[in-house]
């Protein structure tokens, strides 16, 4: 029989104000199988805990509610009390007097009533509570890394140095990123490879951390704790063990006019390269598109100047599988090119180029060594425009946000300009500057008052080519939105900032949830940006949303520190809320039939398939099973089923149909 | 014999299939499902527009799976939901042969269920014209003419359950009418019992409905709860495409894809 203790709070005046709590204690005590109800100020308070452990000894409760607060505020508190007195916590339910009822409702008998309904609803469902364990599940603690640009070097690092081993995973020959591309950074102008570059080396050098570069993510099971990655290695047809890093294959290669990814097209590179000098792994790679030999079967230039002979064109391409107990996304992010904008000539002009574009070209490592120059004609150029918003905050092409990042990088593109070219004139159109973030604001006006950028509020309607300028057309609608018309010898799109292509097929390799844009979806905006709706899988940088690198470099971290947490103990314990396929006895074994309908409707794939077996082994019925680990106790899977087969520990159909019942009964 | 006699005859004597399922001449001019075993019993199989009952039904019986490889003479309905049914993992394909007969009247032989699930891929169910009416009048009523409306139908019901019993997709062990901790579902058939039955198996059936009428075919008192299952195909239609039974697709109301309409949510 049922021996259930109820324990009625005042909650100081919170919930006595309005609801009689001498009577509802009354009320609880006719109810039953309540052996013990009693009302007092503070059930919180050490004394108020004291009563519910000396009830629970003396009375040989069976069961206890407390009808104080919301269980988000003290349900930990009253479940570690019984705990103490030798009841299972999971046999301790709250009613929630306060936000519901209290809190809600004036003062009189009806309130008072309410009071007494919700008591007697969890009065009949901790009669069916059943004493439910803790899930332990054992944590692999090596973290995988997806991405190495900043993001996934700072979580790499952090993860490393908390003693946790990582493996970073890279889909181009070298780490680094975007911001290796970049030139200077905003809002201190440090010089970006400079700051960057040794962290790349830590990267490399690490104890911790194995690098995998030119390889990518093909696919990843399990759950939290104990993830299964498979990494496909692509084939550099290069032994990084016995290559110096010489360079000498490069020099010597034939191919030498493949755009470089590095410097945005603008600068060439051989089919075997490094892609550029301070590459982390710096070793070179054969792109097998490109090379002579794998393209007609003849060359092999490289093998034959290679001091260490190093060169494998047989090479294949490597699956790596690895165990892994938590995964950082840091894919990144990439930009429209100028080909995307038919109003600014469709990339047809060498001359219109894009913020990364210009990056290159102020870089000290680029194409033109730093000095700016025109792709067209090597002129430096007397007169530049900056066009922000290119693309972003425009519905019509498809990108209504804000890509947060080029209203800055543009102040200081303008101001870079200013500085290497002093006679010229920049023109910066813009539709708002937002300058949100520290000494960011007092960086724009710099640009503005010190180094004389002409910002005009306005946006440019048309560019076109004549006698070797670009003519910009747009519009000034702080002067009366009168028409202007500049000569540029060149143009820089701020152009939108995007998911990167195969964000989407990642996104589902992965089982984390993406926006409409393809940016992945944390699982909270405000109160869990790092972590995705799937346990154990984080994001970092602008894979998640475009970002500069202080917000990456911070959410890295915070990514880092959540696979800390998690790697912190062996074994992860869990909240045994979960869902559970009901087993019966033979010859049924369990009321499922198998038809596994739960498993698509199931958000965190936890629904996989157990074959019950006799003695030899032979398979009588294959039914489902949910996975612990992944379970999150959502319970789609139970409305989803027929035979009503799956359960949610702790809200059993039973449990909620007798909360149902003893209110309806009572009416 | 016939091209689906002489089939079932060669693939028993060939000893390729143990058992045949059909249906042979019964009582009153009615036709009734025969399970044979030896050859020469083929030349008793039928096949015409009397054979209504959906004999996929069968399948999924113990007594049937114990049988070894079974043959079965497959209208368009019962091929659909041989094809639902495997997409639900209840049917092994090393275990059936289908003889199917197109509503033409062709007679196709299929030994695996992908040349099924491509047939059955190729058609499309179409809801007949005249439920169409009468779905379209039911909506037109107003919420109290069309309880009235249901009232009056399933009033009569006497839980029999032979709707559930001609249900090849109703294979679930233990029947959520049958759950009596808690007790879901009333069990003497007074009017709110019946309608939480008939709505229960309706939803039951949503996005698994083969729409081969059985149900209603087998119900002593002719009352029309077909009408449910059909109206959610054509709302199916409506919102999401329509489904068809298919071993690749996923089922319609357990996936999402990013282009469902969420129109219900306003």
């Amino acid at each position: 029989m049922a021996r259930i203790g109820v324990f009625v709070c005042h909650c100081g005046e919170n919930i006595s104000a309005t609801v009689e709590c001498d009577k509802v204690a009354q009320a609880a005590a006719g109810f039953p199988g309540v052996v013990h109800s009693i009302d007092y100020k503070y059930m919180c308070s050490d004394p108020g805990q004291n009563m519910i452990r000396e009830a629970i000894r003396e009375k040989n409760l069976t069961g206890v509610v407390v009808a104080s607060c919301s269980p988000r505020m003290h349900e930990p508190t009253f479940r570690q009390a019984c705990s103490e007195a030798g009841l299972n916590p999971f046999l301790c339910e709250m009613a929630n007097l306060r936000e519901h009822c209290s809190w809600v409702h004036e003062k009189g008998e009806a309130t008072t009533k309410k009071a007494i309904d919700l008591v007697r609803m969890m009065v009949e469902k901790v009669k069916r509570n059943q004493p439910l364990y803790p899930i332990r599940v054992p944590v692999t603690k090596t973290a995988l890394v997806v991405g190495g640009g900043i993001a996934g070097i700072q979580a790499a690092l952090d993860i490393a140095n908390g003693g946790n081993k990582v493996i970073m995973v890279e889909r181009e020959p070298s780490i680094g990123g975007h911001m290796s591309q970049l030139s200077e950074t905003f809002p201190t102008l440090d010089c970006s490879q400079c700051i960057l570059t040794p962290r790349m080396v830590e990267v490399a050098q690490h104890p911790n951390i194995t690098l995998y570069t030119y390889a990518e993510l093909i696919g990843l099971d399990g759950f939290i704790g104990n993830f299964k990655a498979k990494i496909r290695k692509k084939a550099k047809s290069v032994d990084e063990k016995i290559c110096t890093g010489c360079a000498l294959c490069t020099t010597k290669c034939p191919q030498k006019k493949i755009p470089s990814e590095f410097n945005e097209g603008l600068g060439k590179r051989t089919a075997i390269y490094v892609p550029f000098p301070q590459a982390v792994p710096n070793k070179p790679v054969i792109d097998k598109d490109h090379c002579t030999y794998y393209k007609t079967g003849k060359c092999k230039i490289c093998e034959k100047v290679c001091p260490a002979q190093a060169i494998r064109f047989d090479q294949p391409d490597e699956i790596v599988e690895v165990a892994v107990g938590a995964v950082v996304i840091a894919t990144g992010f990439t930009i429209h090119q100028t080909g995307f904008f038919p109003e600014y000539g469709y990339g047809r002009y060498p001359d219109v180029l894009t913020g990364l574009q210009f990056e290159r070209l102020a870089s000290a490592s680029g194409p033109t060594l730093g000095e700016i120059r025109r792709p067209s004609d090597g002129k430096i150029p007397e007169t530049i425009v900056f066009i922000s918003c290119a693309g972003s905050r425009d519905p019509a092409k498809g990108i209504e946000y804000c890509s947060k990042i080029c209203c800055m990088y543009i102040a200081k593109h303008a101001m870079l300009y200013q500085h290497k070219v002093h006679h010229g004139k920049s023109y910066v159109f813009y539709m708002d500057i937002r300058a949100g973030g520290k000494m960011y604001e007092e960086f724009v006006r710099r640009a503005i008052t010190e180094d004389q950028v002409n910002y005009v509020r306005g946006r440019v309607s048309k560019i076109y080519e004549r006698d070797g300028k670009l003519i910009v057309k747009g519009v000034d609608t702080l002067m009366g939105a009168e028409a202007v018309e500049i000569e540029a010898d060149m143009v820089v799109l701020a152009t939108a900032g995007i998911a990167n292509p195969g964000a989407e097929e990642l996104a589902q390799t992965l089982h984390v949830s993406y926006d409409g844009h393809h940016f992945f979806s944390e699982a909270h905006p405000k109160l869990r940006p790092v972590e995705t709706n799937t346990a154990g899988i984080f994001l970092a940088g602008a894979c998640q949303a475009l970002k500069d690198i202080p917000e990456s470099v911070a959410q890295a971290s915070g990514a880092a520190g959540k696979v800390n947490i998690l790697f912190s103990k062996s074994e992860l314990t869990r909240e045994p809320l979960i869902a559970v396929v009901n087993r019966s006895a033979p010859p049924e074994y369990s009321t499922c039939v198998g038809c596994f309908l739960c498993q698509p409707a199931c958000p965190y794939q936890a629904i996989e398939k157990e074959e019950i077996k006799d003695r030899s082994g032979k398979v009588i019925k294959t039914v489902a099973r949910v996975n612990p680990g992944l379970c999150q106790g959502c319970g789609t899977c139970v409305a989803f089923c027929r035979s009503k087969s799956i359960d949610i520990q702790g809200y059993t159909h039973e449990q909620v149909l007798a909360e149902v019942m003893a209110v309806l009964e009572n009416d | 014999m016939n091209e689906y006699q002489t089939i079932a005859a060669g693939l028993l004597s060939s000893g390729t299939a143990a058992m045949v399922i059909g249906y042979s001449e019964g009582s009153a001019k009615r036709v009734r499902p025969v399970f044979f075993t030896r050859p020469e019993e083929a030349s008793t199989l039928v096949f015409d527009s009397r054979c209504v009952q959906n004999i996929a039904v069968y399948l999924t019986k113990k007594e049937i799976r114990t049988e070894g490889k079974i043959a079965i003479i497959a209208s368009l309905p019962v091929m659909r939901s041989i094809i639902q049914l495997a997409s639900e993992h209840q049917l092994s394909e090393e275990k059936i042969i289908v003889i199917g007969i197109t509503p033409s009247g062709e007679v196709k032989q299929f030994n695996g269920f992908d040349a099924l699930d491509a047939y059955v891929s190729s058609t499309t169910i179409e809801i007949e014209a005249r439920y169409r009416e009468k779905i379209e009048q039911v909506e037109k009523m107003t919420l109290t003419e069309r309880w009235n409306f249901w009232k009056n139908e399933l009033s009569a019901c006497f839980k029999c359950y032979a709707c559930r019993a001609a249900c090849p997709m109703c294979y679930c062990t233990r029947c959520t009418v049958e759950m009596n901790q808690p007790q879901w579902i009333p069990v003497p058939s007074h009017t709110l019992g019946n309608f939480e039955w008939h709505i229960m198996r309706a939803m039951h059936l949503a996005g698994r409905c083969v729409d081969c009428n059985a149900c209603a075919e087998a119900c002593p008192l002719g009352i029309p709860f077909n009408l449910l299952t059909k109206q959610m195909i054509l709302q199916f239609k409506k919102d999401f495409g329509g489904y068809n039974p298919s071993l690749k697709g996923l089922n319609i109301l357990s996936s999402y894809l990013p282009d469902d309409k969420e129109n219900f949510i306003q």
